[in-house]
């Protein structure tokens, strides 16, 4: 980095505003490799200003932020361009002929056994899996973060207890424990969002707390220490911003799980509750006419495949722009 | 007077699989408010860690300080609540570290970095903090001190991050300044100019400081008082004239000889201590140096040495010091002459 100022002289250029005395007294101890004239158009390179510039040339990387950019926006802005011809995503439209049509121009991807339009459906049907996959990694991300702040910063017991309650969590099949939770908590668009949310956390935290333990070693933790600062303050100024990097990609692949997790719950009947558009519930609803009515498993299978895509490729990229090795 | 800060009988130890590795064991020293205390001593001899305990500093439990008293400005460091010590570190003692690469934390713009102990300890706020550490980086001799407080470190070459790392420790105008090893990461070239700035500092702020190395080089031109440490234990300590050039332990010879020198025309080639520093777990009987000694004696493999006084003020922890025969020059290297 510092080859950036090598190259100029040791006074060639400074300004003339520079104070004599100031000049004369570091005469000797001037380096040749300080800045002159060059520093002012050297722009201040930040870590994430460094990242984004190596996750901009990672074609992939942007097309998923761009294919998840747009399925946001189309989410929220439904209501606004979604035709209303093409009916409520709700309402059951029971006028003979009005079901199972195939896609056309009054409805594009068709209509569905109960003859509501398939398209709007999905549409509306991002709005949930979105949610659910941002709420459920939310809830991951705080519970998770703070454990596996807590057991990398302390080790010993406290470590210990943290670690062997995650391996709990790993022990059990995820589906499995994920269906046993919400029937305790019973089928409901909240629960299952609250439900992929508490089995996320234990990865979440193996992952911070392995990336804290390897920043807590560096030298300008000790320093932080040495200059008096308390342990929350290290921890949260000094390793956290350290430490974050592999939890953002994580966190972005994660989104990604969430919402097949959600569509496998919703699927088996323990998600999202009808009449609630949700992609997973579409493809459960189409299941036995897959053969006579393929466009109600294509869209929604479309759906999710191409937004968890996206979200993979997003999180891809991010690991490689954000890995200080690949400094360019 | 009572003294600045006063050590007396400091042990560290930690806990290994292998054993209690006894880091630091009995250390006593006084050093007086704008004082300079250089503690020399090979890799391994217990250096950084007097340091890290004076500070208290010592990551427990594997570490921990078994005995002795730290007393600064008459309190014991070693007693006070954690709240009181992190009230003292950085504001009152101020640390800096070896290697500049990695003690600045590469989040932080510089600025914000050196100022951060001004938020901490004065009550500055941001823009209050960030002005006066862009008078900080001007006084270590930043040039722009103002752009280049917007930078990260990364953006710093080695001796401007050393720099900026005095600048940091010199931030709320400290009682004493421990610098451990601060030139030995940085080219030569460097090394001196960071000396120098020291030097310069210490005028300015009357700062006293407690300088760690193993190059009796650097030393040489800023130490008052000069304290040899071999295998946790002092061997030599007195006032940097006597320990130069009337030392009496053979250690200290061995470490001044093999030191290049180029006012005194020798044989040309340096003379190195032969041997590896004693584990620390297995320390030889006796005095611990004896393996390595070249006029060790039987007397040096059974008796463990106390620090007597040779005169003036100036320790040696040796059988021999106080033996008028027992000299450097005369016996110069009987391995040699044999």
């Amino acid at each position: 980095m510092t080859d950036k100022h090598g190259a100029s002289p040791p006074h060639g250029t400074n300004g003339p505003t520079d104070v004599e005395g100031h000049e004369i007294r570091h005469e000797g101890t001037t380096l040749p490799t300080l800045p002159g004239g060059l520093h002012e158009t050297t722009t201040s390179r930040t870590l994430w200003g460094d990242a984004w510039g190596r996750l901009r040339r990672n074609k992939l990387a942007i097309a998923g932020l761009i294919w998840i950019g747009l399925v946001v926006a189309m989410t929220i802005t439904a209501d606004l361009w979604v035709p209303p011809t093409f009916g409520d995503p709700l309402s059951v439209n029971t006028t003979p002929g009005a079901n199972l049509q195939p896609p056309s121009l009054e409805h594009p991807f068709g209509t569905d056994k109960l003859g509501r339009d398939v398209f709007s459906r999905v549409v509306y049907g991002a709005r949930v899996s979105l949610t659910v996959g941002l709420l459920a990694v939310s809830i991951s991300l705080v519970i998770g973060l703070l454990m596996g702040a807590l057991s990398g910063y302390y080790s010993g017991i406290l470590d210990a207890f943290v670690m062997r309650t995650a391996d709990v969590f790993f022990a059990f099949p995820y589906i499995l424990f994920a269906i046993s939770l919400i029937a305790v908590l019973g089928p409901s668009y909240r629960n299952v969002f609250i439900a992929i949310g508490i089995l996320g956390w234990p990865s979440i935290a193996r992952v911070f707390r392995s990336s804290i333990l390897s920043v807590k070693e560096n030298e300008y933790v000790d320093a932080a220490r040495a200059m008096g600062a308390s342990d929350i303050r290290i921890m949260f100024r000094h390793i956290m911003p350290n430490a974050i990097a592999p939890i953002i990609v994580y966190g972005t692949m994660s989104i990604g799980g969430a919402i097949i997790t959600e569509a496998a719950l919703s699927f088996l009947g323990m998600g999202v509750q009808p009449p609630t558009p949700s992609w997973g519930l579409m493809l459960s609803d189409a299941k036995s006419l897959m053969f006579a009515a393929p466009w109600l498993t294509i869209w929604p299978g479309f759906a999710i495949l191409t937004t968890v895509l996206a979200f993979v490729l997003m999180g891809d990229g991010m690991r490689d722009a954000l890995d200080v090795k690949m400094k360019d | 007077m009572s003294a600045l800060l006063e050590v007396k009988n400091l042990a560290t130890h930690f806990t290994t699989r292998d054993g209690i590795v006894r880091a630091v064991d009995g250390v006593s020293f006084t050093l007086d408010c704008g004082e300079t205390l250089a503690i020399v001593g090979e890799s391994g001899s217990g250096k950084s860690v007097t340091a890290l305990s004076i500070m208290r500093l010592i990551q427990e439990p594997q570490g921990k300080v078994v005995s002795g008293e730290v007393l600064f400005k008459g309190d014991d460091i070693l007693k006070l609540s954690d709240s009181k010590v992190r009230a003292i570190r950085g504001d009152r003692i101020a640390m800096i570290f070896q290697d500049p690469m990695t003690s600045l934390n590469p989040v932080f713009r510089v600025g914000r970095q050196i100022g951060e102990s001004l938020i901490l300890h004065k009550g500055m706020s941001r823009r209050e903090a960030f002005e006066r550490a862009v008078e900080l980086l001007d006084m270590v001799g930043i040039p722009h001190p103002r752009d280049r407080a917007r930078d990260y470190p990364h953006q710093f070459s080695g001796g401007m991050r050393q720099r900026a790392m005095i600048a940091m420790a010199l931030a709320c105008d400290p009682d004493i300044l421990i610098a451990d090893e601060p030139t030995t990461a940085l080219d030569v070239t460097i090394q001196a100019q960071i000396l120098e700035l020291m030097i310069e500092m210490q005028e300015r702020t009357g700062a006293a400081i407690i300088m760690i190395t193993h190059d009796l080089g650097v030393v040489a031109d800023m130490a008052d008082d000069v304290m040899v440490m071999y295998a946790g234990k002092q061997v030599e300590y007195g006032k940097a004239d006597g320990v130069f050039y009337t030392p009496r332990h053979p250690y200290t010879w061995g470490l001044l000889d093999s030191l290049p020198r180029h006012d005194i025309d020798e044989k040309g080639a340096l003379l190195p201590i032969t041997g590896q520093p004693p584990s620390l777990i297995n320390v030889p009987a006796g005095c611990a140096f004896h393996p390595r000694c070249p006029y060790a004696k039987d007397v040096c493999t059974t008796g463990t040495p106390v620090l007597t006084d040779v005169g003036e003020g100036h320790l040696s922890a040796c059988h021999f010091s106080n033996d008028p025969e027992f000299d450097r020059r005369a016996s110069q290297h009987p391995g040699e002459v044999a």
